[in-house]
C-alpha cells in the first residue's frame, strides 16, 4: 500500500515535470506545442553528451535547459511567430518539426538506444520499504520546478508580463508590455524546460529518437485539463498520476496507460474548463 | 446546362486513364497505386474535416483500421465468402459510425475548442491500436491478421476497381463541397459561434459529418485491407493518421483533388525513396510539411489555383427573390422579452445581480451603462441559457432553460455581435443563404441560382448595396458593408427579438443614420422587439422607445428617454459630462 | 510516362554495369527486407552486413550454379504497411529469386501474401513466437519450444525456483513468449504468480515492478520488445533494487553490453553468443571484422541465422539444380548447413533443430555461456505438413 502511495506520488511529479513546459507555451500563446516530445529528447541526447563528456550532472542539467531553451528560440522566430493566428496550423508545423528534429538526432547519434548512467542508483529505507532512490529525487525536482516557476511569475518584471499576456493580451500590450518578446521567451523557456525533463527522465529511461513519444499524449491531455494553470496542472497530475497507478495497479497496466487520456477527455466533455478554476 | 460538359468530360478522361492504366504500367507500381487509391480516399475524408469543416483530425486512420480489422476478423474467423463480405462490411460501417458518434459527442458541444478536438482525434486510433494489441489471436495482436482467404481478382481489375472508387469518392465530395451544403460546411469553418446563433446544431453537424467521413474512410480500409490481405495495427496507427494530415497539407486542403493529388505522390514517392533512404525520406517530408505550412497554407495545389485565379473576377450570378411572407404577426403588442431576478457569477463575484425587465413587441430599447457595467454579458444570458446564474429569461414567451443559442435562436431570437461577424470567405449570397438554413435546408449536390430573403432583410441588403455585391467574398468587404450583411443575415432569422451590441461603432455618420432608418422601421413596421446596447446617447435619445440603464451589474433606471437622460442617477454616474451630447465615458 | 519501359531500361543499364565475364548468366537476386527503420532499425545493419558477407563469400568462390548472388535490400519499417511495399517492390519490382530476412512478426505476416502471390520462396531468420506457416516460408532460428526450456529448467534446478513472475510487452512476441514460458513453468512443476504487460512504446514500469516486489515471486522473466521497454525495465527493476534470478527473452548480447553493470546477471537463452568455441564461428567472426572492419556491428542471434540461410538457398539451388521456385522449395527441408551455430536443417515442418545456449551476463557486459542444450527440436510448429 505504502508503494502504491509512493508510486502515485513519484509519477504525478514525473507527469508535472515533463508537462511543465508545454502547459506555459500552452498558457500564453494557446496553441499546443506538438514538438515537445522532440525537445524532451533533444534534452536527453544533451545529456548523453553531456555524460561523454563527464561532466558533473549539475552542469548536465543546465546544458540540457540550454539546448532546448535554443532549440525553442529558434523555433519560435522562424516558424511559431508567423503561425499565432493559425492556432491549428501551428500544431501541424511543430509536428513536422518533431518529425524533422528526430530524423537529424537519428542521422546524428543513430537509431539505437543510448545509456546514460543515473547519478543516483539503488534503493532508500522509507517508512518501512525500499524505494528507488532516484524516483524519490523525482519529488524533489518537480517540487523545486513548481517553486521557481510561482516565483518566476510572481516575482519578476517578466513573470508579471508574462501572466499580463495570458489574461488579456490585448490589454497587455496597450499597457506597453511586448507580447512578441513574452512568446519568445516563454517558448524558448518552454522547450528548455522540456528539455530539462528529458535530462531528468534518462536515468530511469533509455535515450534513443522516439523517447519522448509515450509521453506526448499524456502532457497534451494534463495541459488540457489544467488550462493553463500551474497549480490546477499539479493538482491533475496528482489525480491523474495517481489513478494511473491504481488503474495499473489493480487492474492491468495497459488500462493504466490509457487511464490519463480518456478521463482527461471524459472531465473535458462533461466540465469544459477542466481542473482551471475548480 | 452547358457548364457541366467540361467538368463531365474531365471524369469520363480520368476514369478512362483508370481503365487503361493497369495495361501500360507494370506490377509493382500498380501495387503501389492500388494501396495508394484506398489511402487517397481516406485522405479524401481529412479533407473534408479539415480542409471545409476546420476541425483538424489526426483520427482518420482509425476509422480505416476498422474497416480493414472487420474484414479481416470476419474472414479469419468464418472464412470467406459472400455473406461474409457483406456482414463485414455491414459490421465495418457499424463500427466507424459508433465510434465516430461516440468520438464526436467527446469533441463537439457548444463551447468545445478546435485545439480540444484535435487532441481528441489523436486519443482515438491511439486507445484503438492499445486495444488491437491486447486482442490476442481474435485481432493478431502487434503482427495484425494474415492469412485469410480474401477477394481473388487479378491485380489489373484491383486497380481499376480503386481508382474508379476514388474517382467516385472524389467527385461524390466535390460535388457535394460545391453545393449549398458544403458551403454551410465552410461557414462552419469560418466562423463556428456566428452558425450557432443562425439557429445551426453546429455540434451536431459535426459529428454527422465525422460518422459519414468515418464510413467513408472504414470502406477504404476494409477494401485495402481485402486488396492485401492483411490488417496490421499500423492501419489504425496515430502515425498513419498523422500521414494523412500531412498528405491533404501537402496537396492542399479545402480542394479534394490536392488531397488526392498529395496522397498519391507521397505513396508512389515514398514506395521508391524510403525502401532506400527511410532517415531521409521523413527528413524531407518533415521539411516540406513546415515550409508547405509557413509559405502555401492551402497547400501546392491551392498556391497553383491562387495563380489561375487572380485573373478571373466574380461574375455575379445569384437572383434575388422575396421568401413567401411568413404569417402576419399575430399579437403586435405581446411580451417579447421576460427577464426575471437574472444573476451572473463568477465566483464570489457578481456581474449581474436581480436583474428584472420585461420588453414587448415593437419597442426599441436601448441599454446604456459604463463599461464593466455588465452590458454585454446581459446580452448573453439572454441569448444563451447556460450562461447565466440565476434568474429566468423568456424569448417571445418561451423560458430559454439552459438552452445552447442555436436552440433560444428557433424561438425567434437574432443577435448581432459588436464586431461584425459574418463568414470571411463565402460570398455575401452563401453567408445570406446560411442563414436562412432554417427556413430552406441546403441543397445537397446543387447551387441554387436564386437567394430568397425576408422582407426585412431583403430591403437591407438593398439600402446597404450589398444587393450589387452579392458573388463577392464577404472578407472583401468594408466594415460598414460587413456590420449590414451581419445584420442582414440576423433578419434572415426573421425573428421576433433583435439584440444589437454596439452596432454603430466605427460606422461613418452617413451609414449610422441608415442604420437608425432601419431599426426604426424594423420595430415600428414589422413590430420587432429590438434590445440595442449603445455607447452614443445622441443614437440612443433619437431611435430609442425606452432606456435601460446599468449600473454595477443592477438595473438602475428604466423609463422613458427623457425620464432617463435627465435623471439624477445618469448624472450622478456621468457626472461632470454635458450628457446629451457626449459619448458614455469608460 | 511508360514506367515499365523506363524500368527495363534502368535495369539493363544496371546489368550491364554488373556483369563481370565470370559470370556469363543471369544474378541470382537475394531480396531482404528488413527494418532499416523503426523497431528493428538497430539491428538491422547486423543483418545486412551478414548477409553481405555470405554473399561475398560464394561469390568468391564462383557463386551459384555459375551464376552470381546479388543482394537487394529494401526497408519494411518494421511495420506491416512498409513491409507491403517492400516486398511489393523486390518480388514484382527487382523479380528475385528467393527472400531471406530478418523481419518483425507484422512485416513477416504482411509479406507472406504477396510472398504467396509471387510464388517466391522465403527464408525467414528472426526468434520469433513459433506457428507461421506457408508453404513458402522456411524458418531457421529459434522459436519458444527452443528458447524457454534451457532457462526455466536452469532456474527450477540450481535456484530452486517455485514462484514466477511474468513481465511483457503487449505485442505478440512478447504474450506468445509468455503463454508458451507459462506453459512451461506449470508442466515443470512451478507456478506463475503474476503476468503483466505493458504497451509495446509503453516505458513507466513502475506499477508492474511495485507488483513484482508485493508478490513474493522467487524468480522473474521477461519478454519486451527489444531496445528501449528492454532498457528502461531493467533500469527501472535495478533502481528499484530488484535482485531476483532474472531471465530475459529479449535481450540480445550487444544490448546487455551497453546497459553497463545495470545488465549484470540477466540470464538469457540463445542460438548464438559470440563466445562459441568452434573453428566455424571463429571464422566467421574473422571474416565479418576483416570485411568490416571499424564498421563492424556485432554479429548476433539475428544476423547469424541470416548468414546462414544465404548459404541454405545456395545449397538448396544446388541440390535443385536451377531456382526453379518448387523445386528450391522442396530442397530447403532436405539441405543442411555447416554454419557458427553448428549444422542446421529445417527438417521440423519447416523450422529447424538449434542448439541452444543459456547465458549470464558479466559485469563488463560480456556473455558467459553456463550451460548448453544441443539439438533442442523445435516441437510441432505447423502441425499436419511436413
Amino acid at each position: 500500500m505504502l508503494t502504491v502511495a509512493l508510486d502515485a506520488v513519484t509519477t504525478a511529479a514525473m507527469l508535472f515535470i515533463i508537462a511543465a513546459g508545454l502547459l506555459i507555451v500552452f498558457g500564453v500563446m494557446k496553441i499546443i506545442n506538438f514538438a515537445h516530445a522532440a525537445f524532451l529528447t533533444v534534452g536527453a541526447y544533451a545529456a548523453l553528451v553531456g555524460a561523454h563528456l563527464n561532466l558533473p550532472w549539475f552542469l548536465v542539467l543546465p546544458l540540457a535547459f540550454v539546448a532546448g531553451a535554443l532549440c525553442g528560440g529558434v523555433t519560435e522566430i522562424v516558424i511559431v511567430r508567423r503561425l499565432y493566428k493559425r492556432p491549428l496550423d501551428a500544431i501541424l508545423a511543430t509536428w513536422g518539426l518533431g518529425i524533422v528534429l528526430g530524423q537529424l538526432i537519428t542521422l546524428m547519434f543513430g537509431r539505437e538506444v543510448q545509456f546514460v548512467q543515473a547519478p543516483i542508483s539503488g534503493t532508500v529505507h522509507l517508512f518501512g520499504a525500499d524505494y528507488s532512490a532516484y524516483r524519490l529525487v523525482m519529488i524533489v525536482a518537480a517540487v523545486i520546478l513548481g517553486l521557481l516557476f510561482t516565483g518566476l511569475l510572481n516575482g519578476t518584471r517578466l513573470g508579471l508580463s508574462t501572466k499580463a499576456v495570458i489574461m488579456n493580451e490585448m490589454l497587455a500590450q496597450g499597457l506597453g508590455v511586448d507580447s512578441s518578446r513574452v512568446r519568445l521567451i516563454t517558448f524558448a523557456l518552454g522547450s528548455g524546460l522540456a528539455a530539462l525533463s528529458g535530462a531528468l527522465i534518462t536515468p530511469l529511461s533509455s535515450v534513443d529518437p522516439n523517447m519522448g513519444v509515450p509521453w506526448l499524449i499524456g502532457a497534451f491531455m494534463l495541459v488540457m485539463v489544467s488550462g493553463g494553470s500551474l497549480l490546477a496542472l499539479a493538482g491533475s497530475c496528482a489525480v491523474l498520476g495517481t489513478l494511473q497507478v491504481l488503474v495499473s495497479t489493480f487492474v492491468n497496466p495497459i488500462l493504466g496507460g490509457l487511464t490519463i487520456a480518456i478521463c482527461a477527455a471524459i472531465v473535458l466533455r462533461i466540465r469544459p474548463e477542466g481542473f482551471a478554476r475548480a | 446546362m452547358p457548364p457541366l460538359i467540361v467538368p463531365a468530360l474531365l471524369v469520363a478522361l480520368a476514369a478512362a486513364v483508370i481503365l487503361v492504366a493497369p495495361l501500360l504500367l507494370d506490377t509493382y507500381l500498380v501495387n503501389i497505386l492500388v494501396r495508394a487509391c484506398f489511402v487517397a480516399i481516406a485522405a479524401i475524408t481529412v479533407d473534408i474535416m479539415w480542409g471545409y469543416c476546420g476541425t483538424l483530425t489526426f483520427g482518420q486512420s482509425a476509422f480505416f483500421g476498422i474497416g480493414a480489422y472487420a474484414l479481416a476478423i470476419m474472414f479469419t474467423e468464418y472464412g470467406f465468402g459472400t455473406w461474409q463480405i457483406f456482414a463485414a462490411i455491414g459490421a465495418a460501417v457499424a463500427v466507424a459510425a459508433a465510434v465516430a458518434a461516440f468520438t464526436g459527442w467527446l469533441s463537439f458541444y457548444p463551447g468545445s475548442t478546435p485545439l480540444y478536438a484535435s487532441v481528441i482525434s489523436l486519443v482515438v486510433p491511439i486507445v484503438l491500436v492499445q486495444i488491437l494489441y491486447s486482442g490476442g489471436t481474435f485481432t493478431g495482436s502487434s503482427s495484425g491478421l494474415v492469412g485469410f482467404e480474401s477477394f481473388d481478382l487479378e491485380i489489373e481489375t484491383w486497380l481499376r476497381l480503386a481508382g474508379l472508387g476514388l474517382l467516385a469518392t472524389a467527385v461524390l465530395a466535390l460535388v457535394v463541397m460545391r453545393s449549398d451544403t458544403g458551403r454551410l460546411l465552410s461557414a462552419l469553418r469560418d466562423n463556428d459561434s456566428r452558425c450557432t446563433y443562425l439557429g445551426i446544431d453546429t455540434s451536431r453537424l459535426r459529428i454527422v459529418v465525422l460518422v459519414l467521413s468515418a464510413i467513408v474512410s472504414a470502406l477504404a480500409g476494409f477494401f485495402y485491407a481485402g486488396f492485401g490481405a492483411v490488417a496490421a495495427p499500423e492501419n489504425a496507427s496515430f502515425a498513419f493518421g498523422t500521414n494523412l494530415v500531412i498528405m491533404v497539407a501537402l496537396g492542399g486542403r479545402g480542394t479534394v483533388i490536392g488531397p488526392v493529388i498529395g496522397a498519391l505522390c507521397i505513396e508512389v514517392a515514398s514506395a521508391y525513396l524510403a525502401n532506400s533512404l527511410p532517415y531521409v525520406w521523413e527528413l524531407i517530408v518533415g521539411l516540406a510539411l513546415i515550409i508547405v505550412i509557413l509559405v502555401f497554407p492551402d497547400g501546392l495545389l491551392g498556391a497553383v489555383m491562387r495563380l489561375v485565379k487572380r485573373g478571373r473576377s466574380a461574375v455575379a450570378t445569384t437572383i434575388l427573390q422575396p421568401a413567401i411572407a411568413a404569417t402576419a404577426v399575430s399579437n403586435p403588442d405581446a411580451v417579447a422579452i421576460e427577464v426575471r431576478a437574472l444573476g451572473k457569477h463568477y465566483g464570489s463575484l457578481a456581474v449581474l445581480d436581480g436583474v428584472q425587465f420585461t420588453a414587448y413587441r415593437g419597442e426599441l430599447l436601448s441599454l446604456v451603462g459604463p463599461n464593466g457595467a455588465g452590458k454585454t454579458t446581459l446580452i448573453r444570458c439572454l441569448s444563451d441559457g447556460r450562461e447565466r446564474s440565476t434568474g429566468n429569461v423568456a424569448i417571445a414567451g418561451h423560458d430559454i432553460a439552459r438552452l445552447p443559442p442555436d436552440r433560444v435562436v428557433r424561438f425567434g431570437l437574432g443577435r448581432k455581435f459588436q464586431t461584425a461577424s459574418v463568414f470571411e470567405t463565402l460570398t455575401v449570397a452563401e453567408c445570406l443563404r446560411v442563414a436562412r438554413t432554417h427556413a430552406d435546408p441546403p441543397a445537397l449536390t446543387s447551387r441554387s441560382a436564386t437567394l430568397a430573403l425576408p422582407p426585412a432583410a431583403m430591403s437591407v441588403v438593398e439600402r446597404s448595396g450589398l444587393g450589387e455585391r452579392l458573388d463577392e467574398e464577404a472578407r472583401n468587404l468594408s466594415h460598414g458593408l460587413k456590420q449590414a450583411l451581419e445584420l442582414a443575415m440576423v433578419l434572415s432569422l426573421e425573428p421576433d427579438v433583435l439584440l444589437l451590441d454596439e452596432p454603430t461603432a466605427g460606422l461613418t455618420r452617413a451609414e449610422r443614420q441608415g442604420f437608425a432608418d432601419i431599426l426604426t422601421t424594423l420595430a415600428r413596421r414589422d413590430r420587432l422587439c429590438i434590445l440595442l446596447v449603445e455607447h452614443d446617447l445622441d443614437f440612443v435619445r433619437e431611435i430609442s422607445s425606452r432606456i435601460i440603464v446599468l449600473h454595477q451589474g443592477r438595473l438602475a433606471l428604466d423609463g422613458s428617454v427623457d425620464e432617463v437622460v435627465n435623471s439624477e442617477l445618469v448624472r450622478e454616474i456621468y457626472t461632470g459630462q454635458h450628457v446629451s451630447h457626449a459619448e458614455v465615458p469608460a | 510516362m511508360n514506367s515499365r519501359l523506363l524500368t527495363t531500361s534502368l535495369a539493363l543499364a544496371l546489368a550491364a554495369t554488373t556483369l563481370s565475364p565470370a559470370f556469363a548468366a543471369d544474378p541470382i537476386k537475394i531480396g531482404v527486407p528488413v527494418g532499416l527503420s523503426g523497431a528493428n532499425s538497430v539491428v538491422a545493419p547486423s543483418v545486412v552486413q551478414s548477409a553481405e558477407l555470405a554473399v561475398e563469400e560464394i561469390n568468391a568462390k564462383g557463386g551459384v550454379l555459375g551464376r552470381k548472388l546479388e543482394l537487394e535490400v529494401a526497408d519494411d519499417a518494421s511495420g506491416a504497411a512498409g513491409a507491403q511495399k517492400a516486398f511489393d517492390a523486390l518480388i514484382f519490382q527487382k523479380k528475385v529469386n528467393v527472400l531471406i530476412s530478418m523481419e518483425t512478426s507484422a512485416a513477416r505476416n504482411a509479406g507472406l501474401p504477396i510472398v504467396a502471390r509471387g510464388k517466391t520462396p522465403y527464408i525467414y531468420t528472426s526468434f520469433y513466437e513459433g506457428k507461421s506457416c506457408s508453404p513458402y516460408l522456411y524458418v531457421n532460428a529459434w522459436v519458444p519450444d527452443q528458447q524457454v526450456p534451457p532457462i526455466v529448467d536452469y532456474f527450477n534446478k540450481e535456484k530452486k525456483a517455485k514462484n514466477y513472475f511474468l513481465i511483457g510487452s503487449d505485442y505478440a512476441f512478447g504474450r506468445g513468449m509468455l503463454a508458451f514460458t507459462k506453459m512451461y513453468i506449470e508442466k515443470t512443476g512451478g507456478k506463475v504468480v503474476g503476468e503483466e504487460y505493458l504497451p509495446m512504446d509503453g516505458s513507466d514500469w513502475t506499477s508492474i515492478i511495485s507488483k513484482l516486489k508485493a508478490s513474493g515471486a522467487d524468480a522473474l522473466i521477461t519478454s519486451t520488445a527489444g531496445g528501449a521497454p528492454n532498457v528502461t525495465l531493467t533500469k527501472q527493476l535495478r533502481a528499484a533494487g530488484v535482485s531476483l534470478p532474472y531471465g530475459n527473452l529479449a535481450v540480445d548480447e550487444g544490448t546487455a553490453k551497453g546497459m553497463g553493470a545495470d545488465a549484470a546477471g540477466i540470464y538469457l537463452s540463445a542460438s548464438y553468443v559470440t563466445g562459441i568455441d568452434t573453428p566455424a564461428n571463429k571464422t566467421f567472426l574473422a571474416s565479418m571484422a576483416k570485411k568490416f572492419g571499424a564498421e563492424l556491428k556485432t554479429p548476433n542471434d539475428l544476423s547469424v541465422p541470416q548468414y546462414e540461410a544465404v548459404y541454405a538457398y545456395k545449397a538448396a539451388v544446388e541440390k535443385a539444380g536451377s531456382t526453379d521456385q518448387d523445386k528450391v522449395l522442396k530442397a530447403l527441408a532436405e539441405v543442411s548447413v555447416d554454419g557458427p551455430r553448428g549444422t542446421i536443417k529445417m527438417d521440423k515442418q519447416r523450422h529447424a533443430p538449434l542448439t541452444m545456449y543459456l547465458g549470464q551476463v558479466q559485469p563488463d557486459g560480456s556473455v558467459k555461456v553456463i550451460q548448453s542444450f544441443k539439438d533442442v527440436d523445435p516441437g510441432a510448429q505447423c502441425p499436419g505438413k511436413s
